[in-house]
């Protein structure tokens, strides 16, 4: 049995099974979301959200899911229907294949390459052409337009999110995911946010506060979440390169782009405040056995994940939109230097800093 | 290791297909779009020869800046391609026969190398540093050995962007621009003046 | 069966002749062009990686990443001159582009 699970079959059929109960847990959790989503947003209007479907609307989003489904798949005349229906199967693989290299819990990683964060800046990249590709096969002007835009946007918002990461990469010393989170093992004044070195590394929290919101509200533009979702809001572009997406190719990219947002939660949680540590050292962890003291680690994981997209949720419902030219201009003339001046500092703090020389 | 071999053939096969339906294909966004997946098949290929850094940059630069790059050129040009396509048919004969001589040769070439000289030891390609990653011994010899050639490529950077504003910006006039810091600047004094009117009457009276 | 160097030379020759051949057909079509250019330099990098982990040195590596900034730069600045000559003339048939024949 034990050379079954070796073998390369076995290996096949035992990342198979992580992949799956990753996808799982990810869509469940999606579906719930949404709907919290949804009734963050209604709270903040002082209004009841959807609360029909099952007990307070909990089963809103499987309704959702089978009215999607069922619908007719309408593809423009005139559309590359190739480009059409491949541009949405792009967007969702994507953001479901990046969470190949997030850190869950100990040990739980589907993936554990050296390169996890660089591998996640290059699916960023590419989620990029499941936009693009939308618009311009949709055939209309619209559409095109307001994936160019999206597309423009994404792109810009990329540059400043890798000099942040950049940052946390200086703190840590590696571009292994797993190693970042168990660098900020010990208690939340070890998390990166606070400056990475526990309390010697406390001045950097003076840059890092900072990082970590600005990496938030880049991850807000690079997921085209309101303030800045000029490109498909419902007001001025309809629904941008989407308008001309109908049933399940419509479906997987609402998937996508939410599967994107809880990946850009998990990340700022990775990075800054700790993945899978609990925010107080836990020494009794050492006499649990290995998988509940995972499941523990899963759960805190869970919960920074919970929190931040209720922040998300509700950066949603209380802030105006950004007009595409203001939004440029905060991606290119504000964010950009400010984090790489950030990136010198904290490159300065490790060459000059305590605890340098490593 | 036949799970290296299966994926190497697969990923090479992929590359040389989507090379191929680059030069052939008909609409230039396809032509695109199999370039990239040319490229992320090439990015494979790193992986496997144990370059995983520089997969990602071929991912993340290739892919992810200059493949946009040339999707939002071909997009946004309105070309006629049918007249573009025209001598296409004439250099095919010719082209195909240098084509199929110059590749038999550089593979005659590179088969009979490649068991020479310092090559010859290696039985795989094994991360050639067992001691640090990938990463590491990249940046131990970029930073220090290398460095002018680093900031030299830099450079090389700075003024390619350069050169692109220069000869693409058109500066219109006439357009009428937020100024932020003149927005911020502006008090109650000079925004806002108080008027006492008898009812009925408008402001301008 | 092991995967030898001569494996990786021989997807980089194969994939260079098809940028090589693309450059001689699409004599037309300047976008095509570019990316068969980009294909070339793609062999190149194949080339060099496959070199540097057969033989051990990272400097082969090294190189690929210098290729590669070159590439991009060089990508930005030739579709930076496309459009601008697009602007001009209309179409991107660069054969008709004959006004400073002597």
């Amino acid at each position: 049995m034990e050379t079954f699970w070796s073998s390369p079959v076995g290996w096949l059929v035992l990342t198979a099974g992580q992949i799956l109960a990753v996808l799982v847990w990810i869509l469940l959790s999606l579906a719930f979301l949404l709907l919290a989503d949804r009734k963050i947003w209604a709270g903040v209007q002082m209004r009841k959200g959807p609360n029909v479907v099952g007990p307070f609307g909990a089963l809103q989003s499987f309704a959702d899911f089978f009215k999607f489904v069922l619908k007719e798949i309408i593809i423009p005349a005139g559309a590359d229907k190739t480009v059409f229906l491949l541009a949405p199967l792009i967007s969702f693989t994507l953001a479901f294949a990046a969470w190949a290299v997030m850190p869950l819990a100990p040990g739980w990683v589907v993936s554990n390459i050296n390169v996890g964060v660089l591998y996640l800046f290059a699916i960023s990249s590419l989620g990029v052409y499941g936009i693009i590709m939308g618009g311009w096969a949709s055939n209309s002007k619209y559409p095109f337009l307001g994936s160019l835009r999206s597309a423009a946007q994404m792109v810009s918002y990329e540059v400043s999110i890798g000099f942040v990461i950049i940052t946390v990469i200086l703190l840590t010393g590696s571009l292994n995911l797993a190693t970042i989170v168990e660098h900020q093992a010990g208690g939340f004044w070890h998390w990166n946010v606070l400056g990475g070195g526990g309390l010697k590394g406390l001045p950097m929290a003076l840059v890092m506060i900072p990082m970590s919101v600005i990496f938030f509200i880049s991850a807000l533009a690079e997921t085209n979440r309101p303030p800045f979702d000029l490109p498909e809001a419902e007001s001025e572009l309809v629904a941008g390169y989407q308008v001309e997406y109908s049933s399940t190719p419509y479906l997987l990219f609402m998937i996508g782009e939410y599967a994107n947002i809880v990946l850009m939660c998990a990340l700022i949680s990775v990075l800054f405040f700790g993945g899978w540590q609990a925010p107080f050292p836990t020494p009794f962890l050492a006499h649990w056995a290995p998988t509940a003291a995972s499941f523990f680690g899963f759960l805190w994981f869970f919960a920074k994940i919970i929190f931040f997209f209720f922040l998300f949720a509700m950066v949603k419902a209380i802030v105006p939109r950004y007009r595409y030219d203001q939004l440029m201009r905060l991606g290119w003339k504000i964010f950009l230097p400010t984090s790489i001046v950030a990136v010198v500092l904290v490159a300065a703090w490790r060459v000059f800093g305590p605890g340098a020389g490593a | 290791m036949p799970l290296q071999a299966i994926a190497f053939y697969a990923l090479a096969a992929v590359t040389v297909f989507a090379g191929l339906a680059v030069v052939f294909a008909r609409n230039p966004v396809h032509s695109v779009l199999f370039l990239i997946t040319a490229f992320f098949s090439a990015a494979g290929l790193f992986v496997l020869m144990g370059a995983e850094f520089l997969a990602m940059m071929l991912v993340v630069v290739y892919v992810g800046a200059v493949a946009v790059l040339f999707l939002f050129v071909v997009m946004m040009l309105d070309v006629d391609f049918a007249t573009l396509r025209q001598g296409f048919a004439r250099y095919l004969p010719l082209g195909g026969l240098v084509a199929a001589v110059l590749t038999v040769e550089m593979v005659l070439a590179a088969t009979s190398v490649a068991h020479r000289g310092a090559a010859s030891g290696s039985t795989a390609p094994a991360a050639p540093n067992g001691a640090m990653t990938n990463v590491e011994a990249i940046g131990r010899l970029l930073y220090t050995q290398y460095v002018y050639v680093f900031q030299a490529a830099g450079l090389v950077l700075l003024v390619a962007m350069i050169g692109a504003i220069v000869l693409t910006l058109k500066h219109r006039s006439g357009v009428k621009r937020q100024s932020v810091a003149a927005q911020m600047a502006r008090t109650a004094k000079g925004g806002m003046k108080l008027v006492s009117i008898t009812s009925g009457e408008g402001v301008d009276a | 069966m092991t995967i030898g160097l001569d494996h990786y030379l021989a997807v980089a020759a194969i994939l260079f002749t098809i940028g090589v051949f693309g450059i001689f057909v699409n004599r037309r079509n300047v976008i095509v062009i570019l990316m068969s250019i980009e294909l070339i330099l793609l062999a190149v990098n194949i080339n060099l990686v496959a070199f540097s982990s057969f033989l051990h040195d990272v400097v082969g590596q090294i190189f690929a990443l210098f290729v590669l900034t070159v590439a991009a730069a060089e990508a930005a600045v030739g579709l930076a001159i496309l459009v601008t000559f697009f602007r001009w003339r209309g179409d991107i048939a660069v054969d008709d582009a004959s006004m400073m024949k002597g």
